[in-house]
């Protein structure tokens, strides 16, 4: 089995136990024991909900460093439309994408077409579609692993396109490796993300392919450096002819205005991983199938609320509206540009995505019912109360570590006094 | 005869629309644990949920016994309602007795049945007017369907 790479680490000097990340996790994959945090890739869905969480800075997303770039010879910044809208209303687009040249890109990618492109390919993979219905969305690197993970059976129900990331990035290889007389792969195509879930889909996408991205840098690493370019206002408007042409760009990113060509009672935008979650249990149980495409963002408020962004979320989205109003809405050499690249690339994915295989299995069926139902057992010597001092995030998922011989019962502080006196020295300051 | 592993009785309150999928969504989480394929945990959810709808919309009470074996993933329903007075006709799809009230929370499409049916290997029903409907799926655990 590949070792999965994540796109986070918990740092185990700086982790002081307080688990937060532990009563966060959506999967129930962090365990604390010793007062150290630690993660189950297997169970790991990239959500970073403990990332956001975490009170000692334990936790750090895996993004690259500006050094790693340098073995480059041209630099293309595809950026995530949630970095036009960490800065101020007044910052336009046109003068980000300066300050991003003024960093070291030698090109800041036209996203917009690309975007424009997969709302395209995705309305007409709706339209053509025989079933099973709702289809979902497969851009959010966190709703395809949490399907593989915890919903195997609605992996055929993930739309299979590719990201307009990924399409982006094949693009910009094969016309600047052509117009320059570069190779590919001498040409850098970086993402610069909202979140640590789109790094890893780049390090390991989830069908198993390699991206055609070379990495990511996060918004909020570069945050400090474009705002101080924008703020010396040594960014001239003169100088920034016909760049993003389009205000397709804010659309993405955001919910509801993703595929504006589906008609609003059979498409479902959603974010949040909670609702998400309550709305993948209910299609399990065969419900929603009068609907035809679920958009779903793990992130509150969707990539804009990404956390890897820095600005608070209902600012950026009130910029984004400022923004949107501001762009003209039709731009014929933009629209001209969709209709060539659409009649020209395939935009499916280029594997299918399976369900995760986890660890452990290979147990007959017998012995994992006997498994489950010694973990029955051990729950009713338990308080019930999610403590968390244990280690595990529930006393269920406890009696279930018990039961496979991954942890002792009375790690329960109600079970063993000792337990109270071991920890209190571990956590004393 | 296969050996019977597992064995869980619910309870189902007729009526009570609060609570219904509740079961189902237990029975989903004991048989995905249990390393039960992807498929057939979704054709065990799909008509155990239906069942308890069923019972819940319908009659005053029910039992659902889910009963797993070396083979198969079995669902046994048993309910004290007003019964069926011509299953061939329910099993129709689209069929439905559901009140419009019932169609305007969502339920009562006339699929309920049909899609047990479809999604069972296994299918029996058997119903009394007056004192009420017993149904049993079988999902064998090595069929792909």
């Amino acid at each position: 089995m590949v070792e999965l790479t994540h796109g986070f680490k918990i740092d185990g000097d700086k982790c002081r136990g307080r688990m937060r990340c532990l009563r966060s996790c959506p999967t129930r994959a962090i365990r604390v024991v010793d007062g150290k945090a630690s993660l189950n890739p297997d169970l790991c869905i990239d959500c970073g909900s403990c990332l956001q969480l975490c009170p000692s800075g334990a936790i750090s997303a895996t993004t690259i460093t500006f050094a790693e770039l340098d073995k480059f010879k041209f630099k293309v910044a595809v950026a995530s439309p949630a970095l036009f809208t960490q800065f101020g209303p007044n910052d336009t687009p046109a003068q980000v994408a300066q300050a991003l040249l003024e960093l070291g890109f030698d090109a800041v990618w036209e996203y917009a077409v690309d975007i424009a492109l997969i709302e395209r390919a995705i309305t007409d993979r709706v339209k053509s579609w025989p079933g099973p219905f709702p289809l979902i969305s497969s851009s959010c690197p966190v709703v395809v692993r949490l399907i593989q993970v915890s919903y195997p059976s609605m992996v055929e129900q993930l739309i299979p396109i590719d990201a307009p990331r990924e399409i982006a990035g094949r693009e910009l290889k094969r016309k600047y490796s052509q117009e320059l007389g570069l190779k590919p792969d001498e040409i850098a195509a970086i993402y610069i993300a909202p979140c640590q879930a789109k790094t890893i889909s780049i390090l390991q996408p989830a069908e198993g392919v390699d991206s055609h991205l070379d990495g990511s840098v996060g918004i909020s690493q570069i945050y400090n450096d474009i705002l101080s370019k924008l703020r010396k206002g040594s960014i001239k408007v003169e100088s920034l002819k016909g760049f993003l042409g389009s205000g397709e760009l804010f659309h993405w990113g955001v919910p509801e205005g993703e595929f504006p060509n589906l008609s609003q009672e059979h498409y479902l935008p959603l974010t949040g991983l909670t609702d998400i979650i309550k709305v993948f249990d209910d299609i399990e149980k065969g419900k929603f199938g009068n609907i035809e495409f679920l958009e779903c963002h793990a992130c509150q408020g969707g990539c804009t609320g990404g956390n890897l962004t820095v600005a608070n979320l209902y600012a950026a989205r009130a910029t984004n509206l400022h923004l949107i109003a501001k762009i003209p809405k039709s731009d014929p050499v933009f629209e001209k540009e969709v209709e060539r690249r659409y009649a020209m690339e395939d935009f499916s994915l280029r594997r299918p995505i399976r369900p995760r295989i986890i660890k452990e299995e290979g147990l007959e069926l017998r012995d994992r019912v006997t498994r489950r139902k010694r973990a029955d057992e051990f729950l009713k010597a338990l308080p019930l109360l999610d403590c968390g001092l244990c280690g595990a995030p529930t006393c269920r998922s406890h009696a279930e570590d018990v039961s496979a011989n991954r942890a002792e019962l009375r790690d329960c502080v109600f079970l063993d006094r000792e337990r109270i006196e071991s920890l209190r020295i571990i956590y004393r300051k | 005869m296969a050996n019977e592993l597992l064995r869980e009785a619910y309870e189902i309150q007729g009526g009570n629309f609060d609570k219904a999928g509740e079961i189902s969504s237990e029975i989903k989480v004991i048989l995905k644990d249990l390393g039960i394929s992807a498929s057939n945990v979704r054709r065990s959810v799909i008509v155990s949920f239906e069942a308890e709808m069923n019972v819940v919309m319908y009659a005053e009470r029910g039992t659902l016994t889910l009963i797993l074996t070396d083979e198969d993933v079995c669902l046994e329903v048993v309910d004290q309602g007003p019964g069926i007075p011509d299953i061939e006709l329910a099993l129709k799809p689209g069929y439905s007795t559901a009140s419009d009230e019932m169609r305007l929370m969502g339920f009562g499409f006339g699929m309920g049945l049909p899609n047990m049916k479809k999604n069972s290997d296994e299918f029996l029903i058997e119903s009394q007017v007056g004192k009420g409907t017993s149904v049993f799926a079988r999902i064998r655990l090595n069929s792909n369907g």
